[in-house]
């Protein structure tokens, strides 16, 4: 008797086809999150436990097709073919079912047990379409459970038939067949597969493998090639291959991607049939006025400048009144409560040090951090991101980009550390170098706290604003250098535009959960962790002698008091905290105004703090990590200096 | 219309019937082509003495050379309509070096094309059927415009992302947004919107669909 079984389900689909959301609804918050390993790309898994047994849910990354073009591409195939989870939960869209079958397709070609949910039956019947859910189980040979995973509906029943699958294991092998011609050269590479190399056909199927040798599929043709018999396979497999080119006139990969198109097309037309008139009206609508040629461009700035307002002027009232009531409330208690117990040095430690430290992540995570994460996830989930995309590509052109790296560039104005990871998004390692590059000099919350509570205090808010316009054409100044200076091609905009939707509250949340947590676990350790090296750097007193040996650099160089050297060090660790210790060191009220500039320029764009420089190690290596921090700092050094001389000479 | 135009518009029928493994006679490209007889024995003629065509039985087929005048013209076409507007100097120097003799070479310099995706570029205008100049690039298109998909070129991870976005050769896509100063175009395809890069929807050429009102 076997009691403790436990299945793996894997779930596989396009990007936006509400996959995350089926995901969340079977997991709940029970998620672990986490990259696969060796790779940047997520790895989201989580734990059911149904009708008496666990199972152990994979949320697989959302993708196009099971080429190796994309990191995800190549972790989702792997996945699939080496673990071979019990069963696949196919994710599709049932309003856009042709393009959605492509996927199902290839993954059939895999051979593993499958179910098809399909998914967004109720925008599909917004449009008019309905769906003989019978017919396309017949003829994908697979249990077919038509769901709407924002409301839950549907997925108890996918949850039982992919049990049941996965009992039964017994997969009938596809019905799907390419034209005779192609089938006929597959059969001969099986063959001969089968034959010369049976080490591999145990790994992966060998139809399947055949299916990638006439794609010329790279990490294929490698694996082959490296067997004794490799490279006479593979000259077989490029003369019969080169016969279908010359026959077709296409190259093979665009031969076997128009025979799936074609069976795809197929089965969605026996399948489907519109049963009214779609009434989608207000989308159109919506979609024709946002990404209007004209209209477009000022409904994007006001939307932006209505984001960052309520950030603003709500953050910084909140983050006021959190300070104060921990300040005043929170740390005396603490510290009472401490001073009787422990020695001064340990109460500094704890009080000082990792209380502060969580306090400042609080203060900065809570006011700005989560509410411009919710509102940004609302925007994205509704559709309105990949339309400010759209408008935006041209502009992004000309720093190498396209306009799906805007969507990183707004994540900074958070914190760095997501947006960095955020980076993810864009298609080539280049760029995404490139992006991370950019993001980390976008003003984060931190720095935002500094620009407004320094320069915006006691400058005034257009001061303020300049520094913001200033730090936006830094961007996009350095931005243009990077990209001519970094060998390689830029990638051109190819992206999906989802139709407007209505947001899920549940999603919104959970997407602004997974945003926070990279600041609360990446950051916030770095920010307790600097806070605590803070306090100890005080107690030693070596904090005034690094200011001594610093000064002609600070008071020199940049016009600055020597003393405020301590809190630009300090700021490697928390940008936010910079302005406070320049607080506790010097009057602020005796600052010129030109000073307060140069600081707050310098600390904008010198070093993003630990926690970013942490994330770019992860993200793009050591050395560039190490790069982009040299580079920030003596560009923050650079232009600080040319800052103070020349405003020194105008006011 | 020259000869040598008159000459590649025969050579490109000629390809396309084979394509379709079909034979044709010299009444069919006559009346294909819309000349008169008298003028189409002429053509061929020429193209036959210049060693681009031979035919047994009255059944008309590229010699090798007539195979690669096609490429070359085709080649050449969408190189001068699409890809990019050469700089003064570049125009400077084609008229210096009387245009570009090394087209493999120009495109493996100037447009980053490496030795596969030139091979499948190559590999795709071999397969195109009927006459280059019927097709322009889909950022082309106007607001609206209706196009079948001829064929994508460029990287040869472009081609294969556009072909696995369902914008494989015969498909009809519609362009439904253009955004300003050459910037992306959104069109629909397969019932799903794509925004396409400027750059990459000038690589994509199509065959327009005249309404049928």
């Amino acid at each position: 008797m076997e009691t403790a079984k436990r299945l793996t389900f894997a779930l596989a689909g396009n990007a936006n086809v509400g996959k995350s959301v089926i995901f969340n609804q079977l997991t709940g918050l029970n998620q672990v999150i986490g990259n696969w390993p060796g790779k940047t790309v997520e790895r989201a898994e989580g734990l059911l436990h149904f009708k008496g047994q666990t199972v152990n849910i994979i949320d697989l990354p959302g993708i196009y097709s099971l080429s190796t073009f994309s990191m995800e591409e190549v972790v989702t195939r792997d996945y699939i073919a080496l673990e071979r989870p019990d069963v696949i939960i196919d994710v599709v869209d049932a309003s856009a079912l042709e393009r959605n079958l492509y996927l199902t397709i290839q993954l059939l070609e895999l051979g593993s047990p499958m179910v098809l949910a399909l998914n967004q039956m109720d925008f599909a019947a917004k449009k008019g379409i309905e769906i003989d859910v019978e017919k396309l189980s017949q003829l994908l040979g697979m249990p077919v459970v038509p769901t709407v995973a924002t409301t839950g509906k549907g997925i108890e029943k996918l949850l039982s038939e992919a049990v049941d699958v996965a009992e039964h294991k017994a997969v009938a092998p596809s019905g799907i067949r390419f034209g005779k011609e192609i089938e006929g050269l597959l059969e001969k590479l099986e063959a001969v597969l089968l034959n010369n190399v049976p080490e591999i056909c145990r790994k992966y199927p060998a139809r399947w493998l055949a299916i990638k040798l006439f794609e010329r599929d790279d990490d294929i043709t490698k694996k082959i090639l490296a067997e004794a018999a490799g490279g006479e396979i593979l000259g077989l497999a490029d003369m019969l291959v080169k016969e279908v080119e010359q026959e077709h006139g296409e190259p093979s990969m665009v031969v076997i991607a128009s025979e799936r198109y074609g069976i795809a097309s197929r089965i969605a037309k026996e399948v489907t049939r519109i049963v009214s008139p779609p009434k989608v009206a207000l989308e159109e609508k919506m979609s024709a006025i946002t990404a209007h040629r004209i209209l477009g461009y000022p409904i994007l700035a006001l939307v932006m400048a209505a984001m960052f307002a309520v950030i603003f002027i709500g953050g910084n009232a909140l983050s006021g009144f959190l300070e104060g009531s921990f300040e005043d409330s929170i740390i005396p208690a603490v510290n009472g409560a401490l001073s009787g117990v422990l020695s001064p040095l340990f109460v500094d430690i704890i009080g000082g040090g990792l209380i502060a430290g969580i306090v400042a992540g609080i203060s900065v995570a809570l006011p700005y951090i989560v509410p411009f994460y919710v509102l940004l996830s609302i925007l994205e989930d509704s559709g309105y991101l990949p339309r400010a995309a759209f408008l935006m590509d041209n502009l992004m052109h000309k720093i190498g980009l396209h306009g799906k790296a805007f969507i990183p560039l707004l994540l900074g104005y958070g914190c760095s550390v997501p947006a960095c990871i955020g980076c993810r998004i864009l298609e080539t390692d280049r760029e995404r170098f490139l992006a991370g590059f950019v993001v980390v000099l976008i003003p984060c919350a931190a720095r935002t706290v500094i620009i407004l509570g320094l320069v915006g205090q006691y400058v005034g808010l257009p001061a303020a604003l300049a520094l913001y316009a200033f730090d936006l054409a830094l961007v996009f100044a350095l931005g243009r250098i990077a990209f001519k200076a970094l060998p390689g091609e830029p990638v051109g905009l190819v992206m999906e535009m989802p139709p407007y939707k209505r947001p899920s509250v549940k999603n919104v949340l959970m997407k602004t959960w997974a945003r926070t947590r990279e600041f609360t676990y990446v950051a916030l350790p770095w920010m307790v962790g600097g806070s605590i090296i803070l306090v100890l750097l005080k107690q030693s007193g070596s904090d005034v002698a690094l200011a001594h040996v610093m000064a002609p650099l600070i008071g020199g160089w940049l016009g600055l008091p020597a003393l405020a050297g301590i809190p630009l060090i300090f700021g490697v660790f928390r940008k936010e905290l910079a302005l406070i210790l320049l607080a506790e060191l010097i009057d602020l009220a005796k600052l010129s105004s030109v000073q307060m500039i140069v600081f707050t320029m310098v600390t904008m764009i010198y070093v993003p703090c630990v926690a970013t420089i942490a994330t770019m190690r992860r993200e793009f290596g050591w050395r560039r990590a190490v790069a982009v921090t040299i580079i920030d700092i003596l560009l923050a050094l650079l232009l600080g200096g040319l800052a103070f001389h020349i405003l020194s000479i105008l006011f | 219309m020259s000869v040598e135009e008159k000459i590649s518009e025969l050579l490109e029928l000629i390809r396309t019937t084979e394509l379709n493994r079909k034979e044709i006679k010299k009444e069919e490209i006559a009346a294909e082509l819309k000349y008169p007889l008298l003028e189409t024995e002429k053509i061929i003629d020429v193209a036959t003495t210049e060693g681009l065509i031979q035919h047994n039985d009255g059944v008309f087929r590229l010699t090798d050379k007539g195979y690669m005048a096609v490429q070359h013209h085709r080649e050449s076409y969408i190189h001068e309509r699409f890809t990019h507007q050469p700089a003064f100097l570049g125009r400077l120097s084609r008229v210096i070096d009387g245009g570009i003799k090394d087209w493999q070479g120009h495109w493996r310099r100037r447009h980053s094309f490496d030795e596969e995706s030139l091979n499948e570029f190559y590999k795709g205008i071999q397969g195109l059927e009927g006459h280059v100049e019927d097709t322009l690039p889909l950022a082309n298109l106007d607001q609206g415009e209706h196009g079948h998909i001829v064929l994508a070129f460029g990287g040869r991870g472009l081609v294969r992302r556009l072909t696995e976005m369902g914008l494989t050769p015969g498909t009809e896509v519609t362009l439904t947004r253009k955004a300003p100063f050459h910037g992306p175009v959104e069109v629909k395809v397969r019932d799903i919107s794509l925004a396409l890069g400027y750059g990459v929807a000038s690589k994509v050429l199509v065959k327009r669909v005249k309404e049928a009102d």
